[in-house]
């Protein structure tokens, strides 16, 4: 007997969440993988079935807690393209600020996931005492740290409180002279660290494509899509950033392609707080929903978030689907692994930000 | 395209880089880290003695002032995941009424029940340590929910409708204004005059008025419901227990 079949997970370092990936091994080689999910199962889809439109919102944020207002942005998203409502500039601006602050505390808490996968405390630590610094600025704005139920039908809750924009201003100076000088020594001129993320898991251009993969993962083979410029919602059409491309397909250009998006959110939400005007930030949206279907999908940090709606003229959606990112992006997991090292599987599987929450909903 | 793309790209190779930098750049990172966290404060607190200083909007578990809760039973309706409740209860002042119970165990502490209560006697309270040895100390009576009110603990959400937004104003409203408030409509055809909404509103925002008619049937004059809209709180109390269905809210647009 050569090869053998091994379980990784549900409880095991590797597995960000509650997954299972068996693993064949062959000596030290994968030859065949199988990512196993739905262990964390809670039926979200029917779930909501039973609650009112405006009830949903909570829910919404507790599909990933790491990002929790991309979650609850898009469902209200989707509900104004069923109602047609339509959302006063100044909480749409809020929503991208707010939204690309999200992005960036994700990538952190990504990136310290990856650190601890590769035995590096140092780069947990210093990533969640960054990450710390903007759940404050949004804690001030909505009053929770994590589950910020925030983004309303029709605007946002509130306006932003005082003092928001120059607190901001000063985390993002602070965070990026951190990301230019700190994070760069700790990843980009560690030795370790590079080895054990470059040319490991590669992700082809044609592979990422034809699996779906989307966001980060995809951008990082060389792919150049991303919603916020193709399609876009809100006001990305207005500010003016980079859609960051890496050609490598590898973990260390996954890596790459995150943290200049870290770089590009800071830009869009400076331009963001010089565009956006006093006003109204929030209208009364209706009660009931008309007998038809919408869709919309936004750039959730870890890829395409899609919700798609059918409304049958009562205050209850009659079926509400989530498509997850990290759902399609875990089938690429046989293509990156297969030929890799045991010990290599962290990395990888680490560098595709997994997030079961949403995965399982 | 490709080209441009493969041009922005900043991916440096290993061999690029120099020992002295993959070894000696992060040792002088962490070492300055060491260095500001000696001199200065570090970024941790002593949590049990020391407390993070909570942004007066904070959800933490809900919080009631019992004299102003005036029974609309919003907060019952509008909770997520139902826990709240309302129980009779032995007030010294108010005398026996029925005020809201929160299983906070269930509570997720998403503000809805402070954001839609008229009287703002539901808020929203900073405190987060909720830990207990029972699941029946989480249950918490109106009597525990009770919490001393400051400035700012309650949730406002200014609202503007669409009409106005169009009409191009930029004046939002606070709940209960009666440009973004729901009104109660009545379908006199259908009324059998029976008074129940007049008594069930909580806010005697229903009078029943003399139409000057008279029922053939009973002889006796018969009578319409009257909503004063400036006390009605939108509770849709009154559209729930007419037993003919001829209440409806009509929505503010
Ligand atoms: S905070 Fe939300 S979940 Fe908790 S009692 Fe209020 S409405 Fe219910
Ligand atoms: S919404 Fe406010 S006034 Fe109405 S029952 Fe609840 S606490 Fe009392
Ligand atoms: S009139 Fe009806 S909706 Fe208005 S407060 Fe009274 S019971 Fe509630």
């Amino acid at each position: 007997m050569t090869e053998m079949w091994m379980n990784m997970g549900p409880q095991h370092p590797m597995t960000h969440g509650l997954w299972n990936l068996r693993v064949k091994v062959d000596g030290e080689k994968i030859t065949e993988a199988q990512p196993v999910i739905g262990y964390l199962h809670r039926g979200w889809e029917k779930m909501v079935e039973a609650r009112d439109f405006q009830q949903i919102i909570p829910m919404a944020d507790r599909l990933c807690y790491g990002s929790s207002m991309t979650w609850s942005h898009l469902y209200c998203r989707t509900i104004e393209e069923l109602m047609d409502v339509e959302v006063p500039e100044r909480a749409q601006w809020i929503r991208v600020i707010v939204c690309e602050m999200q992005r960036i505390a994700s990538h952190l808490m990504w990136l310290a996931a990856v650190g601890t996968d590769l035995g590096s405390y140092t780069i947990f630590l210093y990533c969640m005492r960054e990450r710390e610094l903007f759940l404050d600025q949004l804690m001030n704005l909505t009053g929770a740290r994590m589950t910020y139920n925030y983004p309303r039908i029709g605007g946002v809750r509130n306006d932003l409180p005082e003092n928001f924009e120059r607190d901001t201003l000063r985390v993002l100076n602070l965070f990026e002279k951190r990301l230019k000088t700190e994070y760069e020594a700790l990843c980009d001129k560690t030795v370790s660290y590079r080895m054990r993320m470059e040319n490991t898991g590669y992700l082809s251009k044609a592979d990422a494509m034809n699996l779906g993969v989307t966001g980060p993962n995809m951008r990082g083979s060389g792919v150049d899509f991303d919603i916020r410029r193709d399609d876009p919602y809100e006001k990305y059409d207005e500010v003016d950033f980079e859609v960051c491309v890496e050609q490598e397909g590898d973990s260390y250009a996954r890596y790459r392609v995150r943290m200049r998006e870290m770089q590009e959110s800071c830009n869009i939400i400076r331009q963001a707080f010089k565009k956006m005007r006093p006003g109204p930030v929030r209208v009364k949206a209706p009660r009931n929903a008309p007998k038809k279907t919408a869709f919309a999908h936004v750039e959730d940090p870890r890829g395409e978030g899609l919700m798609y709606v059918v409304g049958d003229g009562t205050n209850q959606p009659y079926r509400l689907k989530v498509r997850s990112p990290i759902f399609v992006s875990v089938s690429a997991a046989p293509v990156m692994l297969i030929g890799e090292k045991v010990a290599d599987v962290p990395a990888i599987m680490g560098s595709i930000d997994m997030c079961l929450g949403e995965t399982d909903r | 395209m490709a080209e441009e793309v493969k041009k922005r790209t900043t991916y440096r190779s290993r061999k690029e880089l120099k020992p002295r930098l993959y070894i000696g750049d992060p040792m002088v990172a962490v070492f300055r880290t060491l260095v500001r966290t000696t001199i200065n404060r570090p970024n941790t607190i002593l949590y049990p003695w020391e407390k993070l200083i909570m942004p007066d909007c904070f959800r933490g578990r809900p919080g009631i002032r019992l004299e102003k809760c005036i029974e609309c039973k919003k907060c019952v309706k509008i909770c997520p995941n139902q826990c709240i409740q309302m129980v009779p209860i032995d007030h010294p002042t108010l005398g026996k009424v029925n005020r809201p119970q929160v299983y906070v165990a269930r509570c997720m502490m998403c503000g809805y029940c402070a954001e839609v209560c008229p009287t703002n006697a539901m808020m929203v309270t900073p405190e987060f340590e909720l830990a207990a040895y029972t699941r029946s100390d989480l249950m918490f009576d109106p009597f525990k929910l009770q919490y001393e009110h400051k400035p700012g603990y309650e949730v406002h959400s200014p609202m503007i409708t669409p009409s106005e937004l169009k009409a191009g104003k930029t004046e939002s409203h606070d709940k209960g204004d009666m440009a973004i408030k729901d009104t109660v409509e009545l379908d006199p055809k259908k009324c059998i005059s029976c008074q129940r909404c007049a008594k069930t509103c909580p806010v005697g925002a229903i009078t029943m008025a003399d139409t000057g008619e008279v029922n053939p049937k009973t002889n006796k004059p018969v009578k319409r419901p009257v909503f004063d809209n400036n006390k009605c709180v939108s509770c849709e109390q009154c559209v729930e227990v007419c037993p003919k269905s001829c209440l409806s809210m009509k929505e503010a647009m």
